[in-house]
């Protein structure tokens, strides 16, 4: 049992134990990072701040997402109710028009008006992640099998009874599978907000490409694929198996 | 009790049904049938107000429905249709015991009345009940369909083609099981079919609907014998209406007692149906068939002329 939950789990643990170690990272780093950068005084960026880093990145990208998931998630089913069935189409075009919308552009507008730091950051991962989650939530609510939906007013169960015992858990896996989209994504984009001020993983990268220390660059980099591989290989985890 | 008052619904400009009135009266099991499209459906699903009436009034037990909340309705009319619409993310029994948990029936009382509802369907507890619905048949997923619609033990049963998704010999089987459990329940029961052989089998009265009219109703024989137009002679089948009849007539109905004349080799059942002593005899070659009953002893005996209606007003050929 113990053995199979750990086999389970197996993916999401190497991918977070690999990014703590390079987090907590120390001495053993360095002959790996002197051979991208040779010449470089300093190559490992100071620890401290990388595990500083990754808890203000993973909660940047937590505060986004949720939010993200609570606006894209909710907005998808008061569209598809009786009642705002009106603004379906206003809110897909909304949420297609969030992502064709560059991160940068948004980053951009947003400084003016929040200021430099983390909020900018935040918006902008907000409106980017929120188109995955809603088409993927209208697509799992409008693939409804008519016939279940028929069943399920014909036996009288009433609307909240409906959402929440048949429609969203139905709709469960394809809404799981657009919020990990929009996450996995997110750890990634979230990098930029160091362009704005906001302290993150992308720190590294910024003050590499800053420095021409490519060393830095690698750690910040690197640091942020393994938050997203484990994160996305957690989420794997969660949809749900069945038959 | 079912009354509809001339009852009418428009879909935009279209009348989808015209004014139609009829009374199902407890116990009895009607069919409506017709050409695709003909209204009998949207009929159906105005008993249980999933579509709501525009005109006239329809009343179950002298209630008019409209006095019932839509959902409180529909929890005391079971409801069967052709896709099942079991939910694929519930076991079979938790399928079937949806109702009664709607109805906030304590845990055990759910439980007991699921596996009461499995055994009454022929659906072994053990082998079935964490069964998912995508691991049945056609014809099991229809039986956990209909034994959920019985759940809360419902008066009045509405049923949507429930059998029209399955295989020729299923749906024999599940006609006859449904018979047997009507014999038993006795439900009343509205049930829509665009099979013909099905409608005569199972009801007690027939409806025929064209364009969101009724053209005729009536009990199978009368429609059979009597058809109001060439509409509904066609529907029954045209020419094959006398084989159609002939197939819910029973043999007991038309036998004759043994007579000393020496009993024929070829013989049926005394619960066959007219048209299959007509199949024997024509296997057969026979003109005279002995009836038998359960333990093959002979009972009676059914000539080719009983069968074609010259003993129709009773016994006078002998």
């Amino acid at each position: 049992m113990s053995m199979a939950l750990l086999t389970r789990w197996s993916a999401p643990l190497v991918w977070l134990a690999l990014l703590l170690a390079l987090a907590l990272g120390g001495e053993w780093l360095e002959p790996l990072l002197r051979w991208s950068e040779p010449d470089a005084r300093r190559l490992l960026y100071p620890q401290a701040d990388l595990l500083t880093l990754l808890a203000r990145h993973v909660q940047v990208v937590a505060i986004a997402s949720g939010l993200a998931v609570v606006i894209g998630v909710g907005a998808a089913i008061l569209v598809t109710r009786p009642g705002g069935r009106d603004f379906l189409p206003l809110v897909a075009q909304f949420a297609s028009m969030g992502q064709t919308f560059p991160p940068v552009a948004v980053l951009a507008l947003a400084v003016p008006v929040l200021g430099f730091g983390t909020w900018p950051i935040i918006v902008a991962l907000l409106l980017y992640g929120l188109l995955p989650i809603v088409r993927n939530t209208l697509a799992g609510l409008e693939g409804l099998d008519p016939a279940v939906d028929e069943a399920a007013r014909g036996m009288g169960m009433g609307g909240d009874q409906r959402l929440w015992q048949v429609e969203l858990p139905l709709a469960a896996p394809i809404i799981l599978a657009g919020i990990r989209t929009s996450v996995t994504v997110n750890i990634a984009t979230a990098a930029l907000g160091a362009t704005v001020g906001a302290s993150n993983l992308g720190a590294p990268i910024i003050a590499g490409i800053v420095n021409g220390n490519t060393a830095y660059i690698l750690q910040g980099a690197v640091m942020i694929g393994l938050l997203a591989l484990a994160v996305d290989s957690l989420f794997a985890r969660l949809v749900p198996a069945r038959q | 009790m079912i009354e509809l008052k001339s009852v009418t619904k428009r879909f935009g400009g279209e009348t989808a049904v015209d004014a139609i009135s009829l009374t199902v009266n407890r116990g009895e099991l009607w069919a409506l049938v017709g050409t695709s499209g003909c209204g009998k459906s949207t009929t159906l699903r105005m008993i249980n107000r999933l579509i709501e009436h525009d005109g006239g009034e329809i009343h179950i037990d002298g209630r008019p429905i409209r006095e019932f909340d839509g959902k409180i309705l529909r929890r005391r009319i079971g409801y069967a249709i052709q896709s099942t619409g079991l939910f694929p993310h519930w076991t079979v029994a938790r399928n079937i015991g949806l109702v009664p948990r709607l109805l906030k029936w304590p845990a055990a009382r759910v439980n007991a009345r699921v596996e009461e509802l499995m055994a009454l369907l022929g659906l072994s507890v053990e082998q079935f009940a964490d069964k998912y619905p995508s691991q049945l048949s056609g014809g099991q997923a229809q039986r956990v369909g209909v034994a959920r619609a019985l759940a809360a033990d419902p008066d009045i049963l509405l049923m949507d083609e429930p059998f029209g998704a399955l295989d020729p010999i299923t749906r024999k089987g599940l006609q006859a099981e449904l018979r047997d459990l009507q014999s038993r329940l006795q439900k009343t029961i509205v049930f829509v079919t665009h099979d013909m052989d099905e409608a005569l089998a199972l009801a007690d009265r027939l409806v025929v609907m064209n364009a969101g009219r009724i053209v005729q109703q009536g009990r199978p024989l009368e429609l059979l014998r009597a058809p109001a137009d060439d509409f509904v002679a066609s529907l029954l089948g045209g020419d094959d209406r006398g084989l159609k009849e002939a197939a819910i007539t029973r043999v007991a109905e038309r036998m004759q007692p043994l007579s000393p004349r020496l009993l024929p080799q070829a013989r049926v059942h005394r619960d066959a149906t007219l048209r299959q002593a007509l199949a024997v005899m024509f296997r057969e070659h026979a003109d005279r068939l002995a009836v038998v009953d359960d333990e093959a002893m002979p009972v009676g005996e059914l000539s080719l002329r009983r069968i074609v209606g010259a003993g129709r007003e009773g016994g006078s050929d002998t």
